[in-house]
């Protein structure tokens, strides 16, 4: 074995320490470079949107995305990103932080109509800068001042849409046409449900003759809850789901199950024995809404995206796209110059007989809607 | 005039620098604990990290100057500080906060922070809400436990007497699988077992099903979402919990011990269950305790291959804390998953000493 | 050898069939996973097998959440495993070379993380981060979660692999004239440093592929498994097959190579130190 040298030990010290002091300066630097605090930089310039996936138009195919479109028209350097993938998760998430007085990331955050108004109670929102949105003005009459949001002043709608039934006519053999199809012994085992609680027994107390947008306590509720309940200790529900109803409705896992109409449409370019159906009872009616969060830094260029999609022209190709009800007034006339056929369909416009059967769920109070919240998760076995 | 304050530190012997370097490692430990678990807050917890830091300066001082035998008494407890302090921070008085906050309740129902109030009713709805829960999950994960030493032992048995050179090989056969990831392969088990995938359709051309779908293995024709699945996905993501520890207690086991029985008890098969098996218990025990615990706490398995009426705890735990917002009932769950299986660790540790765990 | 009877050869043989049985078991949905990296999805989850397709393979960058979470989750595994490494190792040499008081509680002390089911360690690491205002939730939250749990884990792997250690060299070297500082460093370190690297190279797997105690302590970052779940309810792109046979491929070639590098050292040392 060689002898060590004498000064190599206060050499080898040296360079030691060197790392280890490197180390130690960078890795604060690391971790504040990589912690979630870099945030937008502040000031008119800069966005970050969250809302759901494959919720707007990308850039694919030879046709321009709408954020890209927007970035390139307004020269906002936007990030967009689509990690909202459920209200109450979502919530959960922003809580300790909006809860304490901090803030979140995102500029713009697309909670459904619920959500927002449960935000808008909290104080966690902030005005939406309306003189800075213009085109505010094109918001159908319909959404106007909705129960979640009174004044209007806190949240400006995204898409609409409406649960009703999914199936597969190959599983199924058959047309569905009512509530009452999805508890048919025949799909034992075959039917999906949403983890959306106000969709699910929405469309349930359709089924059962009540009326959701008129329930005010759980009593009211009650027989829902309970026919929920059966059908899921029978084995009747194999599953309750989220978006990834639609691959279990492609390959046969689900006869039937309870869906979104912009989904249908996409499901049906995969597999052509998708079907949607709103239920002759009715199906449940819900829009999700963009809000700006409480503190947010960039409000002048979340101004300039919602005045952005509200352009008639813009929010076209959205639709185009998404095939959700657009909130936005003209939209059909530019739609018809896009894609007539789409411009034509009635789970996009529906008629105002269709309309008339469309119930958007009570705004519940906190007290009640724990009830429900907590009836609904003991049901769906979480 | 610190002289005689040196000369003392140069005499202290080995056993009582000892003492004192265990005191200082349970001092500063309980500090951090405290400061950790808000025992103490504001001004006062600022003097307690003060005398923490105190007490390590004192340390070093005390190594820095001592006789080289109290050095050498001092520095395993110098060595284990930095680590300890850490697991006594994250870990133990994460412990804390959880109790405290299972004894809690929220003032408004989107309140940030529930207030602490002694508020045991939390206990009593984990127990009546989430009962069906707790039992699925003890049950799936001791059947789980089960399958994997059914199907594990023999594998470790193979791999420890019959492995010979390959051994290394075959034991990283073993782990390789378990390099992807936890999610990954579950997700890879709902392609397998799907209706329209291969396991039922082998399942079908063998005319198995009915079979199957009698010993409630498949239900209308499924393999996936029903309770065979969530097991079956159980047991194959901790069998090496399983093979590893019962290969290792294998292992020691002098060979020359078997053939020795064999001669004596002139049949294979009865030598196996009188030496090797009594010798292999601890490590059965270690996998049991490595496979049993985590499996019960799981909800991964049960969230992909499972239906709504096979959820296990951790999926209410989960959906309780990140959906519900329910912190306070979320926290009496845990801790009474928690407060069960501790008692079966320190029951394993009386028994058999944590050496075998490594 | 005794005498083998016809049944014991029999048995012999059946008990060789079930661990090969075994094997496979083991390798099955590895195998899917493989597989299904190749597959051209009709839909959006990479369920069912479509047709194949190279393009996966091309691009396994394209889906941007994806890729930005795993460059996440390895940036949270290299933080994690150092600082896990550093105070773990220390503890294990602690307690292998020395005997003092309090060992045993403390060997006891170091197990328990290990045996908490992950979730209550998960939720219990939320409620601590839940009263504080000091850290938010995420990259630090995850860092501190990770490192919490290789700790014990990297103390207790690398125990196990020094125990055979012979202590007394250290003594040799300082009889030899080698202050403690420089015997460490020289002596002790380099011959402890495999097992080190080991235990670290298995750490780092671990924080890579840890789900449940980062779900519940990362806020809004994401990291790879995290977006696979929450990314896994709209779509499961064969990416995700991509990435994890990329892991597999280089973890199992860093432990091919470690240990052919171990066995070739042994070889050339003559005899294990």
């Amino acid at each position: 074995m060689n002898a060590p040298k004498r000064g190599f030990s206060r050499r080898e010290l040296l360079i030691r320490s060197g790392v280890v002091g490197a180390a130690g300066l960078s890795l604060p630097a690391i971790l504040a470079a990589c912690g979630g605090d870099d945030g937008g930089g502040g000031g008119a310039d800069e966005l970050f949107v969250e809302n759901w996936p494959y919720y707007i138009d990308p850039t694919e195919d030879g046709a321009t995305g709408t954020i890209d479109r927007f970035v390139a028209a307004s020269g906002v350097k936007t990030t967009y990103s689509e990690a909202y993938n459920d209200n109450l998760e979502y919530f959960a998430k922003i809580q300790p932080l909006l809860g304490t007085g901090k803030t979140i990331d995102p500029d713009i955050i697309m909670p459904t109509q619920w959500m927002a108004g449960r935000l808008r109670k909290l104080g966690w929102l902030e005005k939406l800068p309306v003189d800075k949105v213009p085109n505010a003005k094109n918001l159908e009459d319909a959404f106007k001042n909705p129960p979640s949001d009174p004044t209007g002043e806190y949240s400006l709608p995204w898409q609409a849409g409406t649960a009703g039934i999914a199936y597969n006519i190959d599983v199924t053999g058959r047309e569905l046409k009512s509530v009452a199809d999805l508890f048919a012994p025949e799909f034992k085992g075959k039917i999906g449900m949403l983890t959306e609680m106000r969709d699910t027994i929405g469309l349930l107390l359709l089924g059962l003759g009540i009326n959701p947008s008129t329930v005010t306590s759980f009593n009211d509720a009650a027989p829902a809850f309970e026919q929920l309940e059966k059908a899921k200790s029978d084995g009747q529900i194999r599953a309750f789901t989220g978006n990834d109803y639609m691959d279990d409705l492609s390959l046969g896992n689900f006869a039937a199950c309870v869906g979104w109409s912009g989904d249908i449409l996409q499901l049906q370019a995969d597999n052509p024995s998708a079907r949607f159906v709103i239920p002759e009872e009715g199906g449940t009616l819900w829009w999700d809404t963009m809000v700006v969060p409480k503190g947010a830094k960039n409000t002048a260029a979340a101004a300039k995206f919602m005045d952005y999609v509200y352009d008639p022209v813009q929010a076209a190709q959205i639709t185009a796209w998404v095939q959700y009800m657009s909130p936005v007034k003209g939209v059909r006339e530019e739609l018809a110059k896009i894609d007539p056929e789409l411009a034509d369909d009635p789970l996009l416009f529906p008629d105002d007989a269709t309309r008339a059967r469309l119930y958007a769920f009570a705004d519940l109070s906190d007290d009640v809607e724990a009830e429900f919240e907590e009836a609904f998760s003991a049901i769906t076995g979480a | 005039m610190a002289a005689p304050v040196v000369s003392r530190v140069r005499n202290l012997t080995g056993s009582s620098s000892e003492r004192i370097g265990l005191t200082g490692l349970v001092l500063v430990g309980v500090a951090l604990l405290a400061v950790g678990a808000r025992w103490v807050s504001g001004p006062i917890a600022l003097v307690v990290l003060v005398l923490a830091a105190l007490v390590v300066v004192g340390f070093i001082t005390l190594a820095v100057l001592g006789s080289p035998e109290t050095k050498r008494a001092l520095s395993p407890y110098g060595l284990l500080k930095p680590g300890s302090l850490w697991l006594a921070i994250f870990y133990l008085a994460p412990l804390w906060t959880l109790l405290k906050i299972s004894l809690s309740s929220k003032e408004t129902r989107f309140a940030v922070f529930p207030t602490f109030s002694w508020e045991f009713s939390n206990y009593g709805k984990a127990f009546s809400d989430f009962g069906p829960q707790f039992t699925r999950a003890f049950l799936y994960a001791g059947i789980a436990t089960a399958l994997t030493i059914l199907i594990g032992y023999p594998i470790a048995y193979v791999i420890a007497f019959r492995g010979g050179r390959f051994r290394n090989v075959l034991l990283g056969l073993v782990v390789i699988p378990f390099f992807t990831s936890y999610l990954i392969r579950t997700i890879a088990w709902t392609s397998i077992l799907a209706d329209s995938g291969p396991a039922v359709k082998v399942l079908d051309t063998l005319q198995l099903s009915g079979v199957l779908e009698f010993l409630n293995i498949m239900q209308d024709g499924k393999l996936i979402n029903t309770p065979a699945a969530v097991i079956g996905g159980l047991t194959y993501n901790f069998l090496p919990f399983m093979i590893l520890p019962i290969y290792v207690s294998l292992e020691k086991i002098d060979v020359r011990l078997v053939e020795a029985a064999q001669d004596l008890y002139s049949s294979a098969s009865r030598a196996f269950r009188k030496v090797v098996v009594p010798l292999s218990i601890p490590g059965i025990f270690a996998g049991t305790l490595l496979t049993f615990i985590p499996a019960a706490g799981d909800f991964v398995n049960a969230q992909f291959l499972g239906n709504p009426n096979t959820t296990m705890i951790g999926n209410s735990i989960q959906d309780q804390f990140l959906r519900q917002n329910n912190y306070p009932v979320a926290s009496a769950m845990s801790f009474v998953l928690m407060a069960i299986i501790t008692v079966l660790v320190i029951i394993y540790s009386r028994f058999f000493g944590t050496e075998d765990l490594a | 050898m005794s005498v083998m009877t016809k049944r014991g050869r029999a048995g012999r043989a059946a008990l060789n069939l079930f661990a090969a049985f075994g094997f496979l078991y083991l390798f099955l949905p590895i195998a899917f996973i493989v597989a299904f990296s190749f597959n051209d999805p009709q839909g959006k989850f990479n369920i069912v097998w479509s047709k194949f397709t190279l393009d996966n393979w091309k691009e396994p960058f394209s889906d941007r959440g994806l890729t930005d979470a795993f460059v996440t989750s390895l940036q949270i595994a290299a933080v994690s495993t150092l600082i896990a490494t550093v105070l773990g190792s220390m503890i294990a040499i602690a307690l292998s070379r020395y005997r003092f008081k309090g060992s045993a509680a403390y060997n006891f002390f170091l197990v328990l993380p290990l045996t908490t089911p992950e979730i209550v360690l998960g939720s219990s690491l939320a409620t601590l981060f839940l009263g504080q205002s000091v850290v938010d939730f995420g990259f630090t939250t995850i860092v501190i979660a990770h490192a919490m749990f290789q700790v014990s884990f990297v103390a207790l792997t690398v125990r196990a692999r020094i125990r055979g250690f012979d202590w007394t060299l250290e003594q040799a070297a300082q009889d030899l004239g080698a202050s403690p500082v420089r015997t460490f460093w020289k002596v002790t370190f380099p011959l402890i440093l495999p097992g080190i690297l080991a235990a670290s190279l298995l750490a780092f797997a671990l924080s890579l592929d840890d789900f449940i105690i980062t779900f519940f302590n990362a806020g809004s970052t994401l990291t790879f498994p995290l977006q696979i779940f929450g990314a896994a309810r709209v779509q499961l792109p064969p990416q995700i097959n991509v990435l994890a046979t990329v892991i597999l491929v280089v973890t199992v070639a860093i432990m091919g190579t470690g240990s052919f590098m171990g066995e070739r050292r042994r070889r050339r040392l003559g005899q294990t130190a």
